[in-house]
């Protein structure tokens, strides 16, 4: 083991590896920024390139790609409050604000250095602890998963703001609008209004867009015209170094929860963010600060969504499954190039696998250098003036809507949810639980429904008997909501607090 | 080493043939212009990465690019409803499998008529199913699982891919020629289901010989029975053995054309993909990534769909019936 992991150290030091690793991290970067696109399309375009490159050259590029599209996709959120992905949902919430206050470089700064420390924190976890976290991984199964979801619901249910009536209706509308198409286990058609391009359900990126970025352009719009012209944002100042070691804390704390939600197949990255947020509100001894540009926001959602990275390697590299679709690509990657992942690749070519999650680590050093350098670029983007950015802003949210589907129907849809978000911010609702229930919904409808068929329909006897983790999450579910509650509650009671729902995006 | 040369060689000199075709006197002639290859799944799936490799050999054979449009949603449908309602000019084909294509009008209603829309161009491989079990379960062969389920229906859990998909339907199938009785638990995915008979979470599931090969190897899995009439492994049997004969439990990738398509259009096509399967690189690519290449011409197959559409019909009647 000791020999395979000094021979891996070996392999991985070439300069052809970081080349394209470098390549896959800029291209990654660039892509991911772009709404609409994703990282995973990015991989599989690129996937048949790998297979002409040398296995230590083909993977590490792959990763790259894989890596920076994660990063890539909270600069538009911080920017101009559109979130690519799920993932930088909760990167949306101060990031933006942050950029409001003339501070866009500071905020990709702490996304940055939070994105790396959660990833190569969690990277050398999982290398270390690569056999028991592939035992853990086999312990969850879909009714712990279900728990875990209902448990998260709860949190987000929890911890919604100061109105909880408020809170709930969005969450339950947003479950509502997640039960909208064909229903995942038995097939049959809800809420469609005989609509075949509902069929599938409501498309979640024109969603995101829409409740997100729309609200803030008719915002900038809406303000009076003197407003509009001092609106030409700064670029605002680097990180420094003592605000930094302020977030430190915090990013340990979401670097934990993020190592933690990855080990459970089927969570990702967007619940890790809202849970390394909302610890870290949680934690904070002044949480009104969330939500109105507090770096430690921004820190908290970038680092627990980049932790979850490295468990999520653990069941392909262990067992040769892979989890999702990106873990997909890479398993074609690795068995074009002969290397079938599995129990006995880390018998027969352990050192490959060794240099690659050593690649993985080192990759993250590469990526602090690109990514610093490239941040003044991307915040510059914005600094443009308003009359030029607004209409830059509708475009890509248009345009992002469409292209991932390339659905006309899409853009109505982004309508939709614009007027949504519109409304609710004029009624003083916060859109995040809505978006929190519709993404959660789905996958807890699944995992319940394949629990009940687990159990044949006698869910609580097979609870009882069988799947004593599911209990302890069902049991503690409603303590855990009830002390977070107690807790947000008793520190949003001074009266300043009244500001937060209304500068909330 | 060689190998890269030679691709990248064959791929600039399509470039280079592609634009001179395009300015040349010879742009009247069909291609003229890139073709769509829409598939009606996600990305990152067997789909993708076999369009991958096809899209970027093909280009050789019919002097354009060939360039894959995802379009996943409604189980396949969305897909498959927008080349329905393509131009049929040839510049936009469909790249699905015969479980989306010829079981799923048999259990909803469908915005189209995949016999009466759709003719076919090439099924470019298949792959065989093979039922698995973890390697220290009871079951030693398929015969005792089968009595098992038969004998206490329900008991015996089965983790598929999702509703009338690839393991769902063969399993249902197998059920239906040897009245027996599985509970069916759905999973997201060939791969989530082989890590659930993992785990231990259920007792059996299916999986194709390419994905099975490492926790084969690992001895994790114990492999029951293959489908078709031959053995895929020497000591397993083949569905025909267990009396399961014909086109069951075979996942067919196959490129389908809007019916209207011009016929000359169509034999070019036809013949790019027959001369795409003979295509050293494209059988060195398809290899590596454990999918074999297993060409039949567009007639062929078109005469196995309208078979696959009357076994599917009694297979859902016999389900849903129940």
């Amino acid at each position: 083991m000791i020999e395979q992991f000094l021979a891996g150290f070996d392999m991985a030091l070439r300069v052809d590896t970081f080349v394209m690793a470098s390549v896959g991290l800029f291209a990654g970067m660039l892509i991911g920024a772009l709404p609409g696109f994703t990282t995973l399309m990015a991989m599989a375009i690129l996937l048949p390139v790998s297979f002409l490159l040398d296995p230590l050259v083909g993977i590490p590029f792959l990763l790259g790609i894989y890596k920076g599209g994660i990063f890539g996709g909270s600069i538009p959120a911080i920017l101009v409050s559109m979130p690519g992905t799920g993932a930088a949902i909760a990167t949306t919430y101060d990031g933006y604000q942050l950029t409001k206050k003339g501070q866009s470089r500071k905020a990709l700064d702490v996304a940055l250095f939070s994105s790396l420390i959660g990833d190569t924190s969690s990277d050398i976890f999982t290398l270390l602890m690569i056999f028991p976290i592939a035992y853990l991984v086999m312990q969850f199964g879909p009714p712990e998963l279900a728990a875990i979801l209902l448990l998260s619901l709860v949190v987000v249910a929890s911890t919604a703001g100061r109105n909880p009536i408020k809170g709930l209706l969005m969450m339950a509308i947003g479950l509502w609008f997640s039960m909208v198409g064909t229903d995942p286990i038995g097939g049959v058609e809800r809420f469609t209004f005989g609509l075949f391009e509902l069929k599938s359900g409501i498309p979640l990126l024109p969603m995101l867009i829409g409740v997100f970025a729309i609200p803030e352009i008719v915002n900038v719009l809406s303000a009076n015209s003197s407003k509009l012209k001092n609106a030409t944002r700064v670029l605002g100042e680097r990180l420094k170094f003592a605000e930094f070691k302020r977030c430190l804390r915090t990013i340990g704390r979401s670097t934990v929860i993020g190592t933690g939600i990855g080990i459970v197949p089927g969570l990702g990255q967007v619940v890790a963010a809202m849970m390394g947020y909302t610890a870290a509100k949680n934690a904070s001894p002044n949480p009104e600060n969330f939500g109105k540009g507090e770096l430690e926001g921004v820190a908290a959602a970038e680092a627990a969504n980049n932790a979850v990275n490295g468990p999520t390697m653990v069941p392909l590299l262990t067992l040769g499954i892979p989890g999702d679709n990106v873990t997909a690509i890479l398993l074609g990657a690795f068995v074009a190039q002969g290397l079938r992942p599995g129990p006995e690749l880390f018998e027969t070519q352990g050192s490959i696998v060794f240099a690659i999650l050593i690649i993985m680590v080192l990759a993250n050093a590469l990526f602090l250098i690109i990514g610093y350098l490239a941040i003044p670029f991307f915040a510059r983007s914005v600094s443009i003036k308003s009359s030029l950015l607004i209409p830059l802003v509708v475009m890509f949210a248009v345009a992002g809507s469409y292209v991932f589907r390339s659905d006309v129907f899409d853009i109505l849809m982004l309508a939709f949810f614009g007027l949504f978000g519109v409304i609710a911010r004029f009624g003083k609702f916060d859109v995040m639980p809505m978006v929190m229930g519709f993404i959660l919904g789905e996958p807890l409808e699944y995992a319940f429904g394949q629990t009940l068929a687990m159990s044949e329909g006698n869910i609580i006897a097979f609870a009882l008997t069988e799947r004593p983790a599911m209990l302890a999450i069902l049991v503690l579910t409603p303590i855990i909501g009830f002390m977070l509650w107690r807790s947000v509650n008793k520190k949003q009671t001074q009266p300043e607090a009244t500001e937060l729902i209304e500068n909330s995006p | 080493m060689s190998f890269t040369k030679r691709l990248l060689l064959k791929a600039v000199a399509t470039t280079v043939l592609a634009a001179g075709m395009a300015g040349g006197a010879a742009a009247a002639d069909y291609p003229e212009k890139p073709i769509q290859l829409v598939i009606p799944l996600g990305a990152g799936g067997s789909h993708d990465l076999n369009a991958r490799v096809m899209t970027s050999v093909i280009p050789q054979y019919l002097n354009q690019a060939m360039i894959v449009q995802l379009s996943p949603g409604a189980s396949g449908q969305k897909g498959t409803n927008e080349v329905a309602n393509a131009e049929a000019d040839g510049y936009t084909l469909l790249f699905t499998h015969n479980y989306i294509d010829q079981l799923q009008q048999h259990v909803e209603n469908l915005p189209y008529n995949p016999l009466e829309d759709f003719v076919t161009v090439a099924r470019t491989n298949f792959a065989p199913i093979a039922i698995v079990v973890q390697a220290d379960s009871p079951y030693q062969s398929a015969e005792e699982l089968f009595a098992a389920a038969k004998e206490s229906p329900g008991k015996v859990s089965m983790a598929h891919s999702g509703n009338w998909g690839a393991l769902f339907v063969p399993a249902a199938q197998l059920m239906q020629a040897n009245d027996f009785q599985l509970n069916l638990v759905p999973y997201k995915g060939g791969g989530p289901a082989m890590q659930a008979l993992l785990s231990g979470d259920v007792d059996v599931t299916m999986g194709f010989p390419s994905t099975l090969a490492g926790q084969i190897a690992a001895g994790k899995v114990r492999v029951l029975a293959t489908a078709g009439d031959e053995r895929i492994y020497p000591e397993v049997p083949s569905f025909s053995e267990l009396g399961v004969g014909g086109d069951v439990g075979f996942m067919h990738r196959v490129v389908l054309a809007p019916k209207d398509i011009p016929e000359d259009r169509l034999a070019t096509l036809r013949e790019a993909f027959g001369k795409l399967n003979d295509d050293k690189t494209y059988q060195r690519m398809m290899s590596r990534m454990g999918e074999n290449i297993d060409y039949l011409g567009g007639e062929d197959y078109d005469s196995m769909r309208k078979d696959q559409a009357v076994a599917y019909k009694s297979l859902v009647d016999m389900i849903t019936g129940q």
